[in-house]
Order: structure tokens, then sequence, then C-alpha cells
């Protein structure tokens, strides 16, 4: 087949147009990575990375909502076993990790935190005037049920107690328009959405016998820094040193986003610089030994150069930033992208006296087909929703195409007198001949069938895990340290919770208090400590008329009573306001509490709603009972329960089962593909990849890897990058088989340094590919060659 | 009951008091002449001006603090009703001796606070209050002193405008003023101070 491609003459000037074309195109590519490295647009948001819910939006944008609010918050617990020590380690707390800025100067110009701003004296007193007006529409069900229940001479009796009590007490109304002292307790009510409170000034909660100051810290910018530094770590360390030297045994835990996202940032950094530089570093060495000049060297840093700069262009362009964790996988593309410039230069070594142009032109239609098999199979990472797998899939299809480009129509031009041998590449060349075949002998079956048992016995002993939760790649101590924030502030989880839709803003909120009626039952048996629910802030029209309606009959009769007691003329204070509405209320200062709970406007549904809210959970005791608490939807019209953690590994499962289905009708098309060029020939090229796919699920299952939806996508990728070394070997079987051995190791070698690297990656999701990806692309290389064709003529001697 | 709910809105709102300020030289005065007794018992007469009110309610009754222990209020007049402070609970001894919880310091954040301000106002403790107040010392006669505080905490301030004590080896007055405009003072008589709590009163705070 190659043999008419290398007797068709030369079409130059194509070559020509081609080659200044593809350069006005870096051109393009060059002065928009001159603006994109000036405005660094890098993403370090792992729930960016994750799908949006398929079905519903709303459940997205309410993801998103509740993530955004807390990107920038760190939130800092001291402890120790009384408040006086507690307070002294949380000031040394303090002193330290703000000082700790002054170091640290070389990185950021800016403190690593500020205090978080928090509810100042105007905002509280703006809150309380706005709500002043709907005092007489705002019960808490405790309430509700003592004004229903108690005989009105009970209510009588206790306004007047309270009225000979000590003290004056700090009234929040007149007597006359609270004479129950309802408001305050309705106040405390709200304020239990979190178990801190404020004592000397300070965030406080005691637990278990120990006494704890909230510090409640924001960090100033973005958490991701360029050059991999942690000034947020750093200072969190020296305030933990500082509050322990000043209180021995003092406990400190921190806590939020920017911690989890500053850490990934300086993992990504580390690991990109390890793939990166460990790639081009082995690749370098390998380059050197074979070609013995810098030059091959030097073209193929170029080719893979501009592969990258339009990855990195095409990805923002599309996705609007490129993610680190994109990048981080874009540094296994060293090792796969430089295969075209090795087949090039090794075959050009090989047979010196071709020119460069005819040679590229020979070798073009194997190195098509190469590139679209590895095309496709990055392609098949996009497939499954998921934002971060397209971003890597739409990086690698752009980068390696770029570098494909390049070598085949640059390096002819550049490239002026071929390497020379050398000593490594002769060696391994020859040792192509005598590298051991597969014939039809009675052993080759033996030897396969051992294999087919071994292969069989790992598939069976295989572990299926989709649970996301092992994809957590924060280390364990912040991920401990951020459960007990959670658990001792008893804040509501953004992982679950309920979704309530409505036919307009009051229906969500009636259909929000129909869903609480059903959780105050769990929060009184204990299952729950609380909930979150913006009908709590605002409740329905119709809760607010009865509630208004029930505190005036027991108000004018406790006041009437008190008149009558004491001798006094006083009047229930009259309630003129309309019913608050949830307009009037976002509007206001007091929506600051709740803001991120309101939804709002989404698509209209089948069912005619069209407005959504979420309702959130607060100290769930047992998270086994979740699925039981879930239930509380049932039969409630609206409402939905979201498990972002168990949809998310559903999703994963889902997309294993689909992604392993198409992976062996993938087989099935390369397979096709290969008959269409080699035909009969065409399985010596597809069965060492078959066999690295089976082999390598063994060996996971051997290691004791479960098997997730990033092994199948890695497998995948593996049949796109093995067919390659199939294809090199039957491209040049008549020609130089030696050179294309040799291109075979260089690039096998090249690309399984890649993602053995990758492995290393604290990633879960990019470790499990990287692991799939260096079993695989050993067994692929050790493997081709055995299947190769009978006769190979020997290399010619220099 | 209607203070400590109050109290509990009042202590939500404190913020960023500066905390742990010396108290000014001359409370050294007030120290002096107060001998603050580790269990102190006594009557009290106590009157409020309520806005809204034409009359001032007036209450009478006994009283008991025990340092580290708490206050027990008993209200004889114009009906019975007693109540208990202590650092952890809060609650309502009824007729028939039982008690109800009106709020407990694990279930509700913030009560022990709570008690420990009120503790001080009725206590005198002068080092709790030097934390939340400016006081202003003035001696009256040979024996007596003037107290004021002021909120240190605009917060506080916005309900509370000031409290005033006086004595001599006792605290005889209290007054508070309220932002709103409602004043309480407390006289108290017949003080006996003892060294320790006899049974019968330990068990008013169990």
């Amino acid at each position: 087949m190659s043999v008419p491609a290398a007797s068709r003459p030369v079409r130059r000037l194509r070559w020509q147009v081609a080659a200044w074309l593809w350069l006005a195109c870096c051109g393009v590519v060059g002065v928009h990575q001159w603006s994109f490295w000036r405005a660094s647009h890098f993403g370090t948001d792992v729930m960016a990375l994750l799908p949006q819910d398929e079905q519903s939006p709303e459940v997205g944008r309410a993801t998103r909502q509740l993530a955004d609010q807390a990107t920038r918050q760190v939130v800092v617990m001291v402890g120790a076993p009384d408040w006086a020590s507690a307070k002294k380690a949380a000031a040394a707390w303090e002193q330290a990790a703000m000082s700790s800025a002054r170091d640290e100067t070389m990185f950021t110009a800016r403190p690593p935190f500020r205090r978080s701003a928090m509810a100042g004296d105007d905002a509280l007193r703006d809150t309380l005037a706005f709500y002043a007006p709907y005092r007489d529409r705002l019960l808490t069900p405790a309430q509700r049920a003592q004004l229903e229940g108690a005989p009105p001479a009970t209510l009588l009796q206790s306004a007047l107690a309270a009225l000979a009590q000590p003290g004056g007490g700090f009234r929040l109304a007149d007597w006359n328009a609270d004479p129950l002292a309802l408001w305050p307790q309705w106040w405390l009510a709200r304020a239990s959405e979190t178990r801190a409170r404020p004592r000397d000034g300070q965030l406080a909660l005691s637990d278990a016998g120990l006494e704890w100051v909230v510090l409640l810290e924001e960090t100033p910018g973005s958490a991701f820094t360029m050059s991999g530094a942690t000034p947020i770590a750093h200072a969190l360390a020296q305030g933990r040193a500082a509050a322990i030297a000043a209180v021995p045994g003092a406990r400190v835990l921190a806590g939020g986003v920017p911690l989890h996202a500053e850490y990934a940032a300086s993992r990504a950094h580390l690991e990109t610089n390890t793939i990166g530089w460990g790639s081009i570093a082995g690749v370098l060495v390998l380059a050197w030994l074979a070609f013995r000049s810098l030059w091959p060297r030097l073209l193929m840093a170029v080719s893979l150069g501009v592969g990258v700069a339009m990855a990195l262009s095409a990805t923002s362009w599309v996705f609007g930033e490129v993610h680190l964790l994109t990048i981080v996988f874009g540094a296994s593309l060293v090792g796969c992208a430089e295969d075209y410039g090795l087949y090039y230069f090794a075959s050009r070594q090989g047979a010196p006296a071709v020119a460069p142009l005819r040679m590229m032109s020979t070798l073009l239609p194997g190195l098509a087909l190469a590139l679209l098999t590895s095309v496709l199979g990055y392609l098949a990472l996009g497939l499954p929703p998921f934002p971060g797998l397209r971003q890597m899939a739409l990086f690698s299809v752009v980068g390696i195409f770029g570098t494909f480009v390049t070598t085949v129509v640059w390096f002819p031009w550049i490239d002026r007198g071929g390497p020379g041998r050398t000593r490594f590449s002769d060696w391994v060349g020859a040792s192509f001949a005598r590298y051991p075949r597969f014939g039809a002998t009675r052993r080759t079956w033996i030897v396969h069938a051992a294999l087919a048992a071994a292969c069989g016995a790992g598939l069976v002993a295989l572990r299926v895990n989709d649970d996301l939760r092992q994809l957590q790649g924060s280390p364990p101590a912040l991920v401990d340290a951020q459960r007990e924030i959670g658990r001792l502030l008893g804040v509501a989880s953004p992982a679950q919770f309920f979704v309530v839709r409505g036919t307009s803003a009051d229906d969500v909120l009636q259909r929000e208090e129909a869903l609480k009626a059903r959780l105050d039952a769990r929060v009184t048996n204990g299952e729950l400590a609380g909930y979150r629910a913006l009908s709590d802030w605002v409740p329905s029209r119709s809760r607010q008329a009865a509630d208004a309606a029930l505190t005036k009959r027991v108000e004018d009769g406790v006041v009437a009573g008190v008149d009558q007691v004491l001798g006094e003329t006083q009047q229930r204070a009259r309630f003129d306001a309309p019913a608050l509405t949830l307009a009037a209320w976002l509007a206001s200062p007091a929506a600051t509490a709740g803001r991120a709970l309101w939804i709002g406007a989404v698509p209209r549904a089948d069912d005619g709603t069209g407005f959504a809210s979420v309702v959130m959970l607060r100290g769930v005791r047992d998270l086994a009972s979740l699925p039981d608490i879930a239930r509380s939807a049932d039969g409630l019209p609206g409402v939905r329960w979201v498990d972002q953690v168990q949809s998310v590994s559903a999703l994963l499962g889902r997309y294993r089962r689909t992604m392993s289905l198409l992976l062996l009708a993938g087989h099935a098309a390369v397979l096709g593909v290969l008959a269409w060029r080699y035909g009969r020939r065409a399985w010596r090229a597809w069965v060492p990849t078959a066999l690295a796919t089976a082999g390598t699920l063994a060996l996971l299952a051997a290691f004791g890897q479960p098997l997730q939806l990033f092994n199948v996508l890695a497998l995948a990728l593996l049949l796109g990058i093995g067919v390659d070394y199939g294809i090199f070997l039957l491209e040049r079987e008549n020609a130089d088989a030696g050179a294309a051995w040799l291109s075979v190791v260089l690039g096998a070698a090249s690309t399984w340094l890649s993602f053995g690297l990758l492995a290393l990656s604290s990633t879960p999701a990019l470790h499990a590919f990287g692991l799939t990806l260096s079993f695989g692309i050993l067994i692929v290389w050790l493997v081709t060659p055995l299947y190769r064709p009978a006769t190979v003529p020997p290399r010619k001697a220099p | 009951m209607r203070i400590v709910r109050l109290l509990a809105v009042a202590a939500a709102v404190l913020c960023g008091v500066p905390a742990g300020a010396a108290p000014a030289a001359d409370v050294a005065l007030v120290r002096e002449r107060l001998k603050i007794a580790p269990v102190l018992k006594g009557e009290f007469e106590q009157t409020k001006t309520l806005k809204g009110f034409r009359n001032p309610l007036v209450s009478r009754g006994e009283f008991l603090v025990a340092r580290g222990q708490g206050v027990w209020w008993h209200t004889q007049q114009p009906f019975e009703t007693t109540l208990v402070v202590t650092s952890t609970r809060l609650f309502t001894r009824n007729a028939d001796g039982s008690a109800s919880d009106l709020a407990d310091a694990q279930a509700t954040p913030g009560v022990q606070q709570v008690n420990e301000l009120v503790f001080a106002l009725l206590a005198a403790d002068l080092d709790a209050l030097a934390a939340r107040f400016t006081l202003v010392a003035q001696p009256v006669g040979a024996a007596g002193w003037t107290l004021v505080l002021t909120p240190r905490d605009a917060s506080l301030a916005k309900f509370l405008v000031r409290a005033t004590l006086a004595g001599e080896r006792d605290v005889q007055t209290v007054r508070i003023e309220e932002a709103r405009g409602d004043a309480t003072l407390i006289r108290f008589s017949r003080q006996v101070p003892s060294a320790a709590l006899a049974a019968d009163e330990a068990a008013r705070f169990r």
C-alpha cells in the first residue's frame, strides 16, 4: 500500500501553501495566547467539572448558588477546655495568621485573610425595622401551638409574671405591640440556623466540654496562584502553631472552599510540572540516544508547543476558562503527541536518501490513520456530560491535532539532512529482528489459552465502585476538619436538599410549609437539628393571615386582662401592614440571610410550575437516615429530594456501563477501519490493544483497584493510542521495519512515561486514568511486535 | 421569663466588645467599701416604670445570691413566682415545688452568657461587669458609693442606656434605664451575709 504513495509525485506547491497557512494560524493563536497569559483564565472549582443535573436546570442553579455563597469563606475554630483559654488561643491564632502575610509578600501583596464582615449595627437595626410592621404575622411552630392550645387565663398569668420579673427587659417592641414577648423568641429561632453565638464580641459555642471561638475569615482574592505557593495554608499553620504555643492542648479546626481550592491548585501546579518536565526530560534523553542530535528534539518541542498553545486557546475560547485539572491531564499529551515526530525522524534516519518531503508524503496515510484513532479515543472522553471531561477531550484533540499538522506541514521544510544513526538506534532497530513473534504453533495456542484464563479470572475478580466520594481529592485531615466544623456549627449541608417548585412565589412558600410540617416531626424526634427554608423568613400569605388573626385574638385578650388587673387603659398596637411579600423581602437588607435559598423563575414545567426554592437540612444525626428523610417529599406536589453525591454517583455508574458498551463498539469500528486499509492483516494491529485492554482490567483487579468510569475512559483512549503502534509497524513492514520499531519504542516509552507520571496524581480520577493507561501502554508496547507478519527484511547495514 | 428572652436577644447582638479592659482607678473605692459575702440573702422591692403604663409596677419578695451558684428570686407580691438563674439553667419554681425549665445552656446556646450578665448585675461582680461596661464610681459620704455602668458596646447601648448601683457595705439599689424609656429601680433591704449555703438553700438551685 505504501508503495504507490511513495511513487506518487509530491505536490510541492500545495505543501508550501499549507505550511504558510499554518503559520498564519499559529500567528492568530499567538496573539490570543498573549492576552490569555496576561489575564490567567484558570479555574479551580471542582464543582465546575461535575455534570449539571440532566433533567432539571433548577438543581444545577441551586447547587451553584449554594456553592457561590462560600467560595471565599474560611471558618476557623479554636477550642480549649475553658472560655478564657479559648479566647487567648484565638487571639494568638489571629495575630500569627494575620502577620504571616508579611512573610508572604513575595507571593501576595495582601494579607491572606480579612475579617468577614459580620452583620453590623446598621444592618441589624435595618433588619429589625424592616420586620417590625409584620410582627403579628410571624410565629414559630411552638408559639403557634402554644397560642392555640393554652387557656387565656394561663397566657394572662404568664404576661403578668413577666411584668414582675427582675430587671427591665431589652424590648424589641413596645409592651402593647408584643405583650407576650413572642417577637424576641421568633428572632432566636431564626438565629438558630447556626449554633454559634456572640460572646464577648466573638462568635462562640460550647460542645462536649470544649469552648470554641469561631473566627470567620475571608480570602481577599482567588485562591489560585500560578506560583503554586500556599499563603492560606501557610497562614493557617502559623496560626495553629501560635494558638498551641499560647494554650497547650488547644484545638484548631479550619475549613472552607479556599483551603481545598488552594490545595488543589498547589497540587496541580506540582503535578503539571512533574508530568510535563518529567515527560520532556524522558523524551529528551530518548531522542538524544536515538538521534545524537538536538535538532529533531527542538522541532518536536516546537510542534508540541504549537499544539499546547492551540489547545489552551481553543479550550478558553469554548469554555471561558481552562481548568487546572485539564492542564494536569494535558501535560500527559507530551508523551502522546510526540509519536508523530518520532515516527518521522526514525523513518528519516532509516532512509536518509529519501528527501524529507517525499518521506512525509509516504508516511502521511499511516500518520493520518494514527491521528484518527487517537482523536476518536480522546473524543470518547467527551461523551459523558461531564464538563470537566469535555474540556479535557477538547484540549487533547486540539493539542494532538496541532502537533500533527505542525509535524506534517513544517518538518519537511525545516528538516535539512536527517539525523545520523547512533549505536542506540541501530541496537533498537536490530532488536526487532530478534524479537520473538507468535507463529501458528502449538506453543502459541497454549500461551493464548493461559492468557485468556488469566484475563478471565481478573475480569471475574474485578470490583465496580461508582461512589463519587472516592473521587474526593482533598487530604483526609482537611476533609475531617471540614466535617467537624459542619457538625459543631450545625450548618446546613449543600450536598443534599429539597427543591420546591410552585406556580408562583407564594405557591412555592405554601408547598415549603407543607414539607416543613413533615420535617418538624423529625426535628422533634431528633433525626434533624433543623432546616433552612425561605418560608421561615417569609411565610406564605395564607400562613401570615392565619397567624395575624391568631395573635390578634390572643393578644387583645391578654391586653384587656392586664388592663383589668392593673387598672390600666392600654390598647393592643395596630398592625395595618399588608402581607410581607417575597419580592419586598428580597429587595430588603433582611434578605442577606437566605437569598441563596431562592432560585426564582425556572423554565415552566408541564404541571405549570415556574418558580423554585431550596430547603436545606441542618444537623442530620445519621447519614444513613437520609433516604428515609428523603421520603418526606413523597406525595407532596412540587417537592423533590436532591442528593448530589448520590445522583452524580448514579450518573458515573450509568456512563461507566454506556462507555463500556461504546468501548466494545469502538473496538469493532477500529478493526473495520484497519481492515479497510490492511485487509486480512488488520487483526495484527488490533489484537495487541484488545489483549492490553483485557490484561489491564485483570491487573486492576489484581491490584485491588475498583472499576469506575475513568478506567473505562482510559481504555477508550488506549484503543486510540494502542493501535498506532500496530499501524506504524504494518505501514513500514516492506520498507524499513527497524525504523518503524524504533519509532514505536521511542513513542511508547514517552507515552508510558507520561501516563505513568499521571498515575502519581493525587486527583483520584486522574490517578485511575494514568494507572490504567500505563498498564495498557506497557502491554501494547511489549505485545505488538509479537503479532508482526512473518517476513521481515533485515535492516540494511550502514 | 421575659427578661431572659430579651437578654438573649441582647446577647445575640453583642458584637465587638473590647473585652478585659481594666476597671477605672476609682472603682477601687467601691471594692474597698463593698463587702461581698459568699452568700447574701435579703428582701427586695422592685418598681418598674414602663412606657404605655400609667402606674409603676411594684413587686416585692426575697432573694438569695450565692457566689458561683446562682440567683434565687422569689416574688411574693403582687403574686407568687420564683425565678432561678444558674450558670447552666434558668427555671421557675412552681407552687408545688417542681421546676419548669425556661431554657438550658445546652439546648439554647447563649443562655450561659445571658446568665452571666444577669448574675453579674445582681451580684455586683465588678470584674465581670467591667468587661461589658465602662464603670464610673463616686464616693457618697464616709461609707457610701455609687457606680454608673455604661455599655461599652453600641449594640447593647441600643437597649440599655445605663445601670446605676449604689450602696455601702452591701448594694442597696440597682437602677436600670433602657433606651426605650423604661426604667427599673430595685431596692434591697434586710441583707444577711453568710459564709455558706444552708442545705435547704442549696436545694433551691437544683
